[in-house]
């Protein structure tokens, strides 16, 4: 506890925390629209196209300062799009091939560029190398107005146009029939995932960075049914991962930070997706056993009756896929063996069908006749 | 550029002159000539990839025509936003967004309100009226992915409503609703037929035309007929629009009772 308290207050592992989780909040906040846009791919493709730009700003600026190197990122990343678009346009590739051509060649440009410089040498081009899988010790405190001053202006557009975001989020058409500058606004968005990334490279890195953009806003989908909520609480994780995530790496010699924080966010994505109240797995699982429960003995024979009563026919076998509609949830088998094994209903193909059907037998008739009429067995009740 | 005050055919709801629409090179419009008098109930009918929605996208401007102008009650559509009512195909949208009925319906209103305000209690309280009008107020705050897909229909109707314009355009409302909603929907538009507003709509059930419109047009690339229901209803009309396939649409088979 005392190390992790001593480690806490040096300055250097301040600035990495704060400016880690400067970082993940951004990507968290406007990886939420990028995933709502259907464009978590765009950001893949952007991510791998800002690598030349990182390499050709190290060249120009003749070391590695963030400010040219996040303009040359930028730079190659708006190229990237910009054919892409064009491709989209002009020939028959769909988007999914035209982003898959893109962040290929730009990678590989990327990497070429990167082993150009290392094989020249000089001082700090190994620093190069941490742009492939982050590293936020790299962090300067000289950074963090560069990082704190895009965050809050991305924020403040965010709030100004929230609105405007939020409409051409959900319908676009709509939003121009209605007069929006719809494509300003959805360059804007665009743009401002763009900037998320390439500020974000040095903590994730380009190979990852996508990951910090799409996981937290999956995650956080899965605890909130407003807008505002989801915003917020992916940038919350966000800023947890990307904290989360400098601390370990920082802490252990040589570990990359963006595989850290891509685990991190990827565990509370699993967690959100599987027990978050509603959406999760878990939960749904918990409700369906609960409705199956429900499913008493004389809604079984009742909805049995039913379906012979609806076919005219006493011994009218009845698929368990027909039983699980009429009673919304599937009978548990063994229910179904008990009211077998009482002698109220058969088991019984029905060619050419392969799967089980269960006939009402004369007890099991006469059983359902003397419960209907008591409350909650009703043959259509539980559907909704 | 000045602001051009002409009005041209101010006596018609919607004009459509030499209208033609490609996709690539293929015309998916073809020298679209249509006129919809204001006040009427009117229906676009025509097989499917006939062009309907495109031709609603291009009157509303969201598609670029390569020839042809639109007017609404003689203006460009640039001057008449936020006076036109537009319910796109409900399939269109991702209904997992996370909102809710009543933000869905004041989104009707965000061109009202301009920039930087966000709707307070007035847009609110105007929001529940119209969801109240398609009798949707009991499910303001439902999640809208959690609503059935005729309820859903009816909020993005209800975010048309919310704007007060003469002019209401929807293409195919009644796709894929169950028949309640299908009767509370048509309702509602009789109602605001009779009011006075022009309402215009996709549809693709040739079997309700006649009870449900007084005004039809009829398309398939190219218009095939337009004008009073009680004129253009008529099976040289249907053939021409439908061809071989009317008799499978506008006769069902019989299915047999189960
Ligand atoms: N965005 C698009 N790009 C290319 N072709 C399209 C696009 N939208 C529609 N089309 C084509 O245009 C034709 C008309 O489509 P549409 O207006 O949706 O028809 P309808 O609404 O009458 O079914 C169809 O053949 C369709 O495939
Ligand atoms: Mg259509």
């Amino acid at each position: 506890m005392t190390a992790i308290a001593a480690l806490l207050s040096s300055s250097i592992v301040q600035t990495v925390l704060v400016g880690a989780a400067i970082l993940g909040a951004i990507s968290g906040m406007l990886g939420a629209f990028a995933v709502l846009r259907r464009q978590s791919l765009l950001g893949d493709a952007l991510s791998h196209a800002a690598l030349p730009g990182v390499c050709l700003g190290f060249l120009i600026a003749g070391g590695r300062d963030l400010g040219s190197v996040m303009a040359g990122a930028f730079a190659t990343g708006a190229l990237a799009a910009l054919i892409m678009m064009l491709i989209v346009r002009r020939t028959t590739l769909k988007t999914d091939a035209a982003l898959g051509i893109v962040l290929s060649v730009f990678f590989a440009v990327g990497i070429v560029l990167l082993t150009v410089i290392q094989s020249e040498g000089g001082s700090g081009s190994l620093g190069l190398m941490t742009f492939l899988f982050g590293q936020a010790a790299a962090i300067l405190r000289s950074d963090l107005w560069i990082m704190g001053g895009i965050g809050l202006a991305a924020l403040m557009l965010v709030l100004a146009l929230w609105k405007e975001f939020k409409l051409v989020s959900f319908d676009a058409d709509f939003a121009r029939a209605q007069g929006f500058p719809v494509t300003v606004l959805e360059a804007g968005l665009t743009v401002m995932v763009a900037l998320a990334i390439v500020v974000g490279l040095q903590l994730v890195g380009v190979v990852l960075m996508v990951a910090l953009l799409i996981a937290p806003a999956a995650a956080a989908r899965q605890w909130t049914n407003s807008l505002g909520g989801m915003v917020l609480l992916s940038a919350l994780i966000g800023a947890a991962s990307g904290a989360g995530g400098a601390l370990v790496s920082a802490t252990t010699r040589g570990l990359a930070t963006g595989p850290v924080v891509v685990l991190i966010a990827t565990g509370i994505v699993v967690v959100s997706l599987l027990v978050a109240p509603g959406r999760g797995l878990l939960w749904q699982a918990a409700a369906t056993r609960q409705a199956r429960a429900r499913i008493s003995d004389g809604r079984v024979l009742a909805t049995l009756q039913g379906f012979a009563r609806m076919h005219d026919d006493a011994g009218y076998p009845s698929e368990r896929g027909m039983l699980q509609v009429a009673l919304g949830a599937k009978p548990p088998a063994a229910r179904l063996a008990s009211l077998e094994s009482r002698g109220l209903i058969r088991s019984v193909m029905h060619p050419p069908e392969t799967t089980p059907h269960w006939e009402l037998t004369t007890a099991g008739h006469t059983e359902a006749a003397a419960l209907s009429g008591q409350p909650g067995d009703t043959a259509k009740g539980g559907t909704e | 550029m000045m602001r051009d005050d002409t009005l041209h055919e101010p006596d018609q709801a919607l004009h459509v002159e030499d209208l033609t629409v490609t996709y690539g090179a293929n015309p998916v419009l073809w020298d679209i000539d249509l006129d919809v008098p204001p006040g009427v109930m009117c229906a676009i009918v025509g097989p499917n990839g006939a062009g309907k929605s495109t031709l609603i996208k291009a009157a509303l401007g969201l598609v670029r025509p390569v020839a042809g102008h639109v007017r609404f009650l003689g203006r460009p559509i640039g001057q008449m936003r936020g006076q036109i009512g537009y319910v796109p195909q409900r399939h269109s949208v991702d209904w997992d967004f996370p909102t809710t009925a009543r933000d869905v319906v004041e989104m009707g209103l965000y061109r009202h309100l301009g920039w930087l305000r966000r709707p307070g209690k007035a847009e609110h309280a105007r929001a529940l009226a119209a969801l109240a009008e398609v009798g949707m107020q009991d499910y303001a705050d439902r999640q809208i992915s959690q609503l059935s897909g005729g309820q859903q229909q009816r909020v993005f109707i209800a975010r048309a409503l919310v704007q007060d314009a003469p002019i209401l355009i929807l293409d195919e409302p009644m796709a894929g609703v169950d028949a309640s909603t299908e009767a509370i929907i048509i309702a509602l538009l009789k109602k605001l037929r009779d009011a006075g507003r022009t309402i215009i709509v996709v549809h693709h059930d040739l079997t309700t035309v006649q009870s449900y419109f007084d005004w039809l047009v009829m398309l398939n690339v190219r218009i095939i007929a337009q004008g009073p229901v009680s004129e253009t209803y008529s099976a040289d009309n249907l053939r021409a629009a439908y061809g071989r396939h009317l008799a499978m649409i506008a006769v069902p088979a019989e299915e047999p009772a189960p």
